[in-house]
């Protein structure tokens, strides 16, 4: 569906001189390359993440798989069409959800952008009326969509774009960092309405989020992007296995302890009493929770996975190493 | 072809509704946009009947044809205005990457960018003008003339003011491209502005080299003169097929120059 091969994108930036007469008039450039060469297949119904550092490149590779920009050299291929030829009947095909930027007609309310979606795209009426249904049902908004765009806050604009975005039902959505800027009660609800428009569309879904709880809990594989070059690309499932070596062993305990007693365990990440923090490998945790038990009264003790911050940060670790 | 001519069409007459929608609701702007033309109109005819009390020819024109020479002006800039005015708007969506949204649509970015603000409150202007055109028009004929030769001058007149809009749109097109290349709208678009000001009178006030300029190379003169140099019977065939040369050219050269910056394109704003 989805093939890409060598890709490279160049950017021509200025070198700025500290003569502002040079500056002007001999201006220099130098060229950053923002993708190096990078290969990958996507199939039809997968749901991707890219993940990556600020300037990896994953929001390029999105803009030019989706028509948006040019690359420098390279083969992109996208359900047989190329991209930045901008053929209408590929452009039908995909939508692309910017948190970051909107489409939404700014004084007037999200119905008459709705219905300049319904033109650009040639819905048929009945379609348009039926989608725009269960669009504002899922996310249950119905009530907001006679409301001027301006008046709404930051979450129910999101709610406004998404319907806007896929009310042409299309086979490939490109989402960039849909859930930024949002209150941890609307990231849960653009969350679960992604899932379940992808379950219930069949839509390929491809997305950028510095949020990784995005990422863990929309994407089934993982594409890690840094300095334009592909790092990683696998399941999530794997990379954890890999690279979450550590448990997170967290005590309360019922008197304080001294420091001797603490680090006969092992060294504390932190400690307040009268919670304890430990990370402890997996290959010792029988062993150090038996030792906890033995030697530290405790009233609590929970054993949790690392999070999905920390895996990728080991892994980034690691890559540099 | 004809399909997709009319889907955009069909936009363009939405986005129009949907400017005009967005500008009934600041009213008091509106009352200080259509007084200030109208003043700036009002001002400009003032002065050319000021100029014509001292003296009764201009470069060989008449009182009444230069009035039809400033007149074809306003009814060529306030078209423009009507037809592209979106273009005032596009560096913010340049700079904030908005302009990605428009790519991203199945339909010609142009139906956006430089057809979807359409100005109403300008066409309230176009009409007066055209009516004093064809007023003045009439002053300016020496009686018997044949209905045939008036209507004929009319048609050719409307024929030039439509060759008018076609380089108004190249010079608009040049404006978007540049504005993707260097993020750059507003003073590019001024420029346009005080270039085709000049059209105000006939190109013949202007000294050679100057007049030879905005005749050949940056057609301004044909944009706002011809017009009316058409109307009075001034334009040899020779000049006729020039100017529809020129304005065909200047607009294969600003959908080439659009091609060339799209690739350009950087989608700035992250």
């Amino acid at each position: 569906m989805i093939k890409v091969a060598n890709l490279t994108k160049i950017y021509k930036t200025h070198i700025k001189d500290q003569n502002p007469f040079k500056d002007v008039f001999m201006r220099k450039y130098k060229d950053v390359i923002a993708l190096d060469k990078i290969s990958f297949e996507i199939g039809e119904n997968e749901s991707v993440g890219f993940i990556g550092p600020n300037g990896a490149g994953k929001t390029t590779t999105l803009k030019i798989i989706s028509g948006i920009l040019y690359p420098t050299s390279g083969f992109v291929s996208v359900n047989g069409f190329t991209p930045f030829d901008k053929n209408p009947r590929f452009l039908k095909q995909i939508a692309f959800v910017m948190g970051q930027r909107n489409q939404l007609i700014w004084d007037l309310p999200a119905t008459d952008t709705f219905e300049l979606q319904k033109e650009i795209y040639e819905i048929p009426e009945h379609e348009y009326k039926k989608n725009v249904g269960e669009l504002t049902e899922i996310l249950d908004c119905k009530n907001l969509t006679s409301k001027p765009v301006k008046t709404l806050s930051l979450g129910e604009r999101m709610k406004m774009e998404l319907i806007a975005g896929l009310l042409h039902r299309p086979k490939i959505v490109f989402f960039d960092e849909p859930t930024i800027g949002l209150d941890i009660f609307s990231q849960e609800t653009i969350r679960t309405f992604i899932r379940e428009f992808q379950e219930e569309f069949k839509s390929t879904v491809i997305l950028t989020s510095h949020y990784l709880e995005d990422v863990k809990k929309l994407s089934k594989r993982l594409i890690i992007i840094n300095k334009g070059r592909i790092i990683y690309d696998g399941t999530l499932k794997k990379i954890i296995e890999q690279y979450s070596l550590t448990k997170r062993v967290t005590i309360t305990l019922e008197k304080p302890a001294n420091d001797t007693e603490l680090r006969a365990i092992d060294i504390p990440i932190r400690y307040m009493f009268p919670k304890v923090v430990y990370k402890i490998r997996k290959s010792v945790l029988p062993e150090k929770i038996k030792a906890i038990t033995q030697n530290l009264p405790f009233s609590d003790l929970t054993v949790e996975d690392e999070t999905i911050e920390d895996i990728i940060k080991t892994f980034f670790r690691k890559n540099n190493e | 072809m004809i399909k997709f001519l009319q889907k955009n069409l069909r936009l363009f007459f939405l986005y129009s509704r949907f400017t005009l929608k967005t500008t009934l609701q600041a009213r008091v702007g509106i009352v200080f946009f259509l007084a200030g033309k109208l003043f700036r109109f009002l001002f400009l005819l003032v002065f050319i009947l000021l100029l014509f009390g001292k003296t009764k020819i201009i470069s060989g024109y008449s009182l009444n044809q230069a009035v039809i020479f400033y007149l074809t002006f306003n009814v060529v800039d306030s078209l423009t205005q009507i037809l592209f005015r979106e273009v005032y708007r596009f560096r913010p969506l340049v700079v904030s990457g908005s302009f990605d949204m428009v790519l991203l649509k199945p339909m010609h970015p142009f139906t956006k960018i430089l057809f979807g603000g359409i100005d109403y409150m300008d066409i309230l202007f176009v009409i007066p003008y055209l009516f004093l055109v064809v007023l003045f028009f009439f002053k300016t004929i020496a009686f018997p003339y044949s209905i045939f030769n008036i209507l004929s001058s009319l048609l050719i007149y409307i024929l030039f003011l439509f060759n008018s809009l076609i380089l108004a749109s190249a010079f608009h097109i040049v404006v978007l491209a540049l504005g993707i290349i260097t993020t750059e709208v507003d003073h590019t678009i001024m420029i346009y502005r005080d270039l085709s000001g000049l059209g105000r009178f006939p190109m013949e006030i202007y000294k050679e080299p100057i007049r030879s300029l905005f005749t050949f190379i940056i057609p301004v003169g044909v944009m706002m003169s011809f017009p009316s140099k058409a109307l009075f019977g001034l334009l040899s065939g020779q000049f006729m097929w020039y100017t529809f040369g020129i304005s065909l050219s200047s607009f294969v050269f600003s959908l080439v120059f659009w091609n060339y910056a799209l690739k350009r394109y950087q989608s700035w704003g992250g």
